[in-house]
């Protein structure tokens, strides 16, 4: 599988918005046996990139498996996680956020990844925000397999205030957004 | 924005009161020297480690294999297997806490290709109610609309069948299946170290908050780690459930959701 430069503004505005060491993007391939990561910015992104790895391991393929989110405090205690992880990036991080991401026809397409978030998961919160980030990574895909169907903006303001981001499909400019208001605001 | 997951903002804060039934002592009826024993739990999952200290061995296994040969693309093997990613042991090993004496049946559904995980799910969950499972655990999901049909129709069989099934929400917008059926017993984290800790939720379809934001849970290779998701709190719930049913083995699904509407902190008698 190829990688995703298109899907870059997205993982780095996700990066931004949790103050992450790294975030990633893995794609299922076509034969649903490997997830490949696509897009990654941060600690370990160049060597990240490309990396396949078989569903049934680590975090990510947890995620995928059962399509549930999943925060981790201390990884540092798996051994697996920690083998993968070192071997694909030399890179190990201490905490994992991981959401699964998912086509508007609800089709598991893929996990979204923070590496060392500066933020709390102790408060729960972050398991929220970075699953509303997947599906507008979601809705990305979709665009660019040309099955999304192509919304007004009072329905893409309607979605976004139902919290249905599966209906929309200018995700993009959502996502992009956040992005610049996030380097804004840090100045 | 919300301090907690998704669903889990309805239990973050003051919990807005529940009306419930007029029944007092109600704890000890469902829950007081509650060990679950007799009572055959499935996990529904990536398999079960059972030499995971946590999990406390295993009663038995199905595990369902795609098969191109057989006429639904699959066939159950029940021979013993391990967990392919932790999550199944994860689970089991916060059942086994609350209701120790149950019998855990590991039917491994996720495999290693995600492509025919739906019809996968949808066997092992029919194998679980032809095999004398009394309550499942469902600590996974799926948003696709292809298996909104076929899941609701035997998560129906399941209810009239008088086996609950408690399952866990999703952290992302939209619905989520099994947990948007009114049938199962859906449930999302919320902060606490009490694992027996409960609320309701006047907000359906999520309909139950339990223990489920940094929880200590078995993990892969025989340790632990400190995780947070509604996995968890779903397989919380199901300890209760088992516990409430190897004392009271007659509860019916309806019931098993009145009773623990019941129990939560924020109900009032009405």
């Amino acid at each position: 599988m190829e990688t995703r430069p298109d899907l870059l503004p997205a993982v780095a505005a996700v990066r931004d918005l949790f103050g992450a060491a790294a975030a990633s993007c893995a794609l299922v391939a076509d034969a649903g046996d490997r997830l490949t990561f696509v897009a990654a910015s941060g600690a370990g992104a160049d060597r990240i990139l490309g990396v396949e790895l078989p569903v049934g391991r680590g975090i990510a393929g947890w995620v995928a498996m059962t399509d549930q989110a999943i925060a981790v405090r201390d990884v540092a205690s798996d051994t697996r996680f920690a083998r993968d992880v070192a071997e694909a990036t030399e890179y190990v991080p201490r905490s994992v956020l991981a959401v699964p991401v998912s086509s508007g026809q609800g089709d598991m397409l893929g996990v979204l990844e923070v590496l060392d978030p500066a933020t709390d998961l102790g408060s729960g919160w972050p398991l929220a925000v970075l699953g509303t980030c997947a599906s507008l990574v979601g809705l990305l895909l979709d665009r660019s397999q040309g099955t999304a169907e192509r919304l007004r903006p009072a329905e893409l303001a309607a979605g976004l205030a139902d919290g249905d981001f599966r209906s929309t499909q200018h995700a993009a400019e959502v996502l992009s957004a956040v992005a610049e208001h996030l380097r804004g605001r840090r100045g | 924005m919300t301090s907690l997951p998704q669903w889990s903002a309805d239990f973050g804060g003051e919990l807005a009161a529940v009306r419930s039934l007029p029944i007092t002592e109600l704890r000890d009826w469902a829950l007081g020297g509650a060990t679950g024993g007799g009572v055959r739990v499935a996990v529904v999952d990536s398999g079960i480690d059972a030499t995971h200290p946590r999990v406390g061995g295993v009663a038995g296994w199905a595990t369902v294999v795609s098969d191109a040969d057989d006429p639904e693309q699959h066939r159950v093997v029940e021979e013993p297997h391990d967990d392919l990613v932790g999550h199944g042991t994860a689970c089991a090993g916060i059942i086994r806490t609350l209701a120790p004496d149950v019998e855990l049946w590991s039917v491994r559904v996720l495999g290693e290709n995600l492509r025919t995980r739906g019809t996968r799910f949808l066997a092992g969950l029919r194998w679980a109610l032809d095999n004398g499972m009394h309550v499942a655990n469902l600590s996974l999901s799926s948003r696709s609309d292809l298996l909104y049909g076929p899941l609701h129709a035997v998560c129906d069989d399941a209810y009239f069948m008088g086996v609950p099934l408690v399952c866990a929400a999703n952290n992302v917008p939209g619905p989520t299946y099994p947990a948007q059926y009114s049938s199962v017993i859906s449930v999302a984290a919320r902060e606490g170290a009490d694992p027996w800790a409960l609320a309701s939720n006047p907000h359906p379809p999520v309909e139950f908050g339990a223990t489920g934001v940094d929880v200590d849970v078995a993990w892969a290779g025989g340790g632990s780690i400190v995780a947070t998701g509604n996995s968890f709190a779903a397989a919380h719930v199901t300890g209760m459930v088992a516990g409430m049913l190897g004392t009271h083995p007659w509860l019916t699904p309806f019931q098993v959701k009145t009773v623990l509407q019941a129990l939560a902190e924020n109900a009032t008698a009405g």
